[in-house]
């Protein structure tokens, strides 16, 4: 599936530019040695080994299916945070989008994450998502606010569901975001409706 | 005083008098011109007939209605065989052309231009802006008003949400049509 609109160039806090584009099958290389440099804690949270070459090869088949839409960001020839947009071909959630965004440490609250998952909620607005759902612990605070601040709204709370680091239990919050009135408000306005019909 | 009679006809549901409003704003409200809009219904609201009647005019407009429009914009093949006769001689036929197939009852000296707007649509994430590939596709074919007026227009009339989307819509429309115009100067 080819993505409109990209690369596009994001301004960073400070002003810093960086690039934003989908992932392509070359870049996998830059990905894996990006999530190789996140911190052991940060890929705790991941629920995959990302680490993993075989999981890597996997990822980018994915892409390539069009069940995976992910964005990179890049600085200086390297990737520096990936969003990705999961969602399923078939069955009964096709309309159901899973977000997840991992952001190198250096560049965090400057702004890069909320501008990844903001791109990423269009795309998966125009591909047809009716509700995109996130899962964040309970201490991802930064997570928690970027996401209210796209309009994610708490669902549900599984008590004691995952182990940090530390072997400590947190919960997981499930949130949500419906977008499907977006396009509710659009049909409406295409419908060509005609009050004396009524 | 110049005048254009512009008819926009197609499905109900496909947007026909969105793309209508979209004209009349762009050229009233951001093109500095005069315009008037008539819309017309089918008996139910959707996937009947529908038409709207623009006319842009330099000036003042006395008379809004339309009887042989110099641009006719279809969307269904039923509008097609509707209005197409009722084109001006010399006028202008722009038509999706995945859905219509235009045939030889076309007036004399027409210029028929089409643009497969669904696949379009469709290509770009949503039938449903396939409307507003053909107001693209309008705008940059007849140049009649200014491409930022009509994507102001644009921007202006989708709901809040959409007009990533719709923006595409109108481009993708916008820069196929100043090809195929271009292709036929």
């Amino acid at each position: 599936m080819k993505l409109e609109g990209f690369p596009q160039t994001v301004s960073l806090r400070d002003g810093t530019p960086v690039t934003v584009r989908p992932l392509a099958a070359a870049d996998a290389k830059a990905l894996l040695e990006f999530y190789r440099s996140l911190p052991e804690e940060d890929r705790l949270y991941l629920k995959d080994d990302v680490t993993d070459a075989g999981w890597l090869q996997r990822f980018v088949a994915l892409v390539g299916s069009g069940e995976v839409v992910s964005l990179i960001a890049e600085r200086g020839g390297k990737v520096v945070a990936e969003a990705t947009l999961y969602r399923a071909l078939r069955g009964w959630s096709t309309h159901v989008g899973e977000i997840r965004v991992s952001v190198a440490p250096a560049l965090r609250r400057d702004g890069l994450g909320t501008s990844l998952a903001g791109e990423l909620v269009k795309v998966a607005t125009r591909i047809g998502v009716e509700k995109m759902v996130i899962e964040v612990v309970e201490n991802q605070v930064g997570a928690r606010k970027m996401f209210r601040k796209l309009g994610f709204r708490q669902e549900a709370v599984l008590h004691g569901h995952v182990k940090d680091i530390n072997g400590t239990k947190r919960n997981l919050i499930l949130a949500s975001s419906d977008v499907s009135h977006v396009w509710d408000a659009m049909e409406a306005l295409v419908a060509d409706f005609s009050p004396s019909a009524e | 005083m110049h005048k254009t009679e512009i008819r926009v006809g197609g499905l109900g549901g496909q947007g026909v008098i969105l793309c209508g409003i979209i004209i009349g704003k762009a050229a009233s409200i951001f093109d500095g011109k005069h315009a008037t809009l008539i819309q017309a219904f089918g008996p139910e609201a959707r996937g009947s007939a529908c038409s709207a009647q623009v006319t842009v005019a330099d000036e003042a407009i006395g008379y809004p209605y339309v009887k042989n429009p110099d641009i006719l914009i279809v969307m269904s093949p039923d509008a097609y065989t509707q209005f197409a006769p009722q084109l001006a001689p010399g006028g202008m036929l722009l038509y999706e052309n995945e859905l219509i197939k235009v045939d030889g009852t076309l007036p004399k000296g027409v210029r028929a231009f089409g643009v497969p707007a669904t696949r379009f649509a469709e290509e770009l994430g949503r039938r449903l802006v396939l409307n507003i590939v053909m107001t693209g596709f309008f705008a940059g074919v007849t140049g009649l008003l200014s491409y930022e007026s009509v994507e102001q227009a644009v921007k202006t009339s989708v709901p809040k949400g959409t007009e990533d989307l719709n923006l595409r819509a109108f481009r993708k429309g916008y820069e196929y049509g100043r090809e195929q115009s271009a292709g036929k100067s």
